[in-house]
């Protein structure tokens, strides 16, 4: 579980990363935040994973409060979690098999389960017959899929996966996404950062939007396919019967459609909320 | 931990020094470097103090009696002397000793020899040795006093200035080897630094899985002892083959080279256990903090 109450971070040279923000992820959701470029998303990761500290609000994360978490408790932390980076972050000394074991090593675990759990989650990301390759001979949805494994192979009860897509084929993007949909399945939380829109109007899911510091919106919206052509949203515009102060457009039939175009049923009509 | 992790732990980092090679050997490099520079000086010093220290062995006084005084009288005053407060041991030098002990040093004109008849001539003797040379003077004086002493004497200014040069010689080497250290220090981190920089990523990705910065470190502890320890044991081996090689020069060089104290060199096999050590142990020490404290900087994330 993911809870921010009230924070707000202001880096030493002045900048306002984070604006009074607050904000619950459930255990078992998929989350998408997305947002562009400086709105506060990485600032909000680094927050999560406490690589700072929030300069005022409480930041709870798998039910520590990492305000108050002391420095040698930071590893018992993070061992709940699992992170999945934009660049991958394999080690390129060592085999699919040993980036993903050196995660249990880490936290001491017998060699017997590692030999067991390791080849069981690189089958669950159908990589099993890249086991001993390195990280320079995969694709880079291969490599993507190695992270994905690596962040899975601790059980952890949260991944927090930033930009994963981003250094990934357009259609491949869509296979990690459903990679991490599936893990989501059987009961991880899941926050994924992105900027692309595209990836979040397909698969839908509560979309978490971060501009200027300030979570602008954060609603459950079902996948579309399409994208309403501009004139159709101008036309939309003008038989709207409410326009919300984060930009969605409401529908006279409670049809949302989100400022990015994104046309989605409200979430209590399709998606029957949380599961 | 346990102890199957730890094996691990030090398994990864001797396997980190094959991975990387060239920064491994540029560590061992610097580390034999330093080594070679420091174990060097301290050797040179060690060999500078023992020469002076052969050279000033003139904590003696040479006392001669008149050639009359009798056996008995001879005996008394031995005693006396040995009594004295500052006086550590007594020889007696007979008259038959000089004799032969003056021959000896006058093997070109040993011709004169033929010429004297018998050695009753020659004083008898004592060389007296002193416990503090700063007070040999009064002791000197002291013993000059009994009356059938001829002549005592002793060369306080040649130990006075001995002394005086060892302290120098001490004091400029200290600061020599500390200049050598420090610069060797610095030598070192940069190059730990380096080494660690390069894998910079692999510790990120470490703390950002939860590892403990004892997991971290504890192959990068490994892997610079390791380094450390071959560093050192080059450095023995130069310095065996050198300080040999140097050390036969020397003793094949004539008397005059002797005359300073070069007879006093410390021979190789007297101090190998202790240089090997001295540099398996710095060398380990040295390699291990070094790159321990050069992780310092990227661990904290």
């Amino acid at each position: 579980m993911v809870e921010l109450q009230n924070v707000s971070v202001t880096y030493s040279s002045g900048v306002d990363a984070l604006n009074n923000v607050s904000l619950k992820i459930n255990d078992g959701d998929f989350a998408f935040v997305v947002g562009q470029s400086g709105a506060g998303k990485s600032t909000m990761i680094k927050l999560l994973l406490k690589e700072i500290d929030a300069t005022s609000g409480v930041v709870t994360v798998n039910g520590y409060n990492l305000g108050k978490l002391k420095k040698r408790k930071i590893p018992e932390f993070r061992r709940t979690l699992g992170f999945v980076f934009q660049d991958f972050r394999l080690i390129p000394s060592m085999t699919v098999y040993e980036n993903i074991a050196f995660v249990l090593r880490v936290i001491d675990a017998p060699l017997k389960y590692i030999r067991k759990r390791v080849p069981y989650v690189i089958s669950l990301v159908g990589l099993h017959s890249k086991t001993n390759s390195y990280p320079d001979e995969l694709s880079g949805g291969e490599k993507q899929r190695v992270a994905i494994a690596r962040a899975l192979v601790n059980d952890p009860q949260l991944i927090i996966a930033d930009e994963p897509t981003g250094n990934i084929d357009p259609e491949l993007s869509y296979e990690i996404v459903e990679l991490l949909k599936g893990i989501n399945d059987q009961g991880t939380t899941i926050l994924m950062v992105t900027h692309e829109h595209d990836l979040v109007r397909h698969f839908g899911g509560r979309i978490i939007n971060i501009t200027g510091g300030e979570i602008v919106f954060d609603e459950v919206i079902s996948g579309v396919d399409e994208v309403l052509p501009e004139e159709e949203l101008a036309q939309a515009m003008a038989e709207a019967s409410a326009v919300t102060n984060t930009g969605n457009i409401i529908l006279p039939d409670q049809q949302i459609i989100t400022p990015d175009g994104a046309y989605a049923a409200p979430a209590n009509d399709r998606n029957g909320g949380a599961e | 931990m346990k102890i199957s992790g730890f094996k691990y732990l030090a398994n990864q980092g001797i396997e980190n020094i094959w991975k990387n090679k060239m920064m491994a050997f540029a560590t061992f490099c610097v580390l034999l470097i330093s080594l070679l520079l420091v174990g060097g000086s301290a050797l040179f010093y060690f060999n500078m103090n023992s020469m002076i220290l052969g050279l000033g062995n003139q904590n003696e006084i040479a006392v001669y009696l008149d050639p009359a005084t009798g056996q008995d009288r001879v005996q008394k005053i031995q005693a006396e002397i040995e009594n004295m407060q500052n006086v550590d041991g007594v020889e007696y030098i007979s008259k038959e000793e000089a004799y032969l002990r003056m021959q000896n040093q006058i093997q070109q004109g040993k011709a004169i020899f033929d010429y004297i008849d018998g050695y009753e001539f020659m004083p008898d003797g004592f060389k007296v040795t002193v416990i503090n040379t700063d007070s040999i003077e009064d002791t000197t004086a002291e013993i000059g006093r009994i009356s059938e002493v001829q002549s005592a004497s002793s060369s306080p200014q040649v130990a006075e200035f001995l002394r005086e040069l060892r302290k120098v010689v001490s004091v400029i080497a200290i600061a020599v080897i500390i200049a050598l250290a420090a610069v060797s220090m610095i030598m070192i981190s940069n190059t730990t630094k380096a080494s660690v920089f390069a894998r910079r990523e692999e510790i990120q990705i470490m703390k950002y899985v939860g590892a403990t910065n004892a997991f971290i470190r504890t192959p990068f502890f490994v892997e610079g002892m390791v380094t450390g320890f071959f560093a050192g044991a080059g450095a023995f081996f130069i310095t065996w083959a050198v300080y040999r090689a140097i050390f036969r020069i020397l003793m094949e060089q004539g008397t005059l080279m002797r005359a300073f104290g070069v007879g006093s060199i410390i021979p190789f096999e007297n101090i190998q256990i202790w240089v090997a050590l001295a540099y398996l142990l710095v060398g380990a020490l040295v390699g291990a903090l070094g790159s321990v404290v050069s992780t310092r900087r990227h661990i904290d994330v």
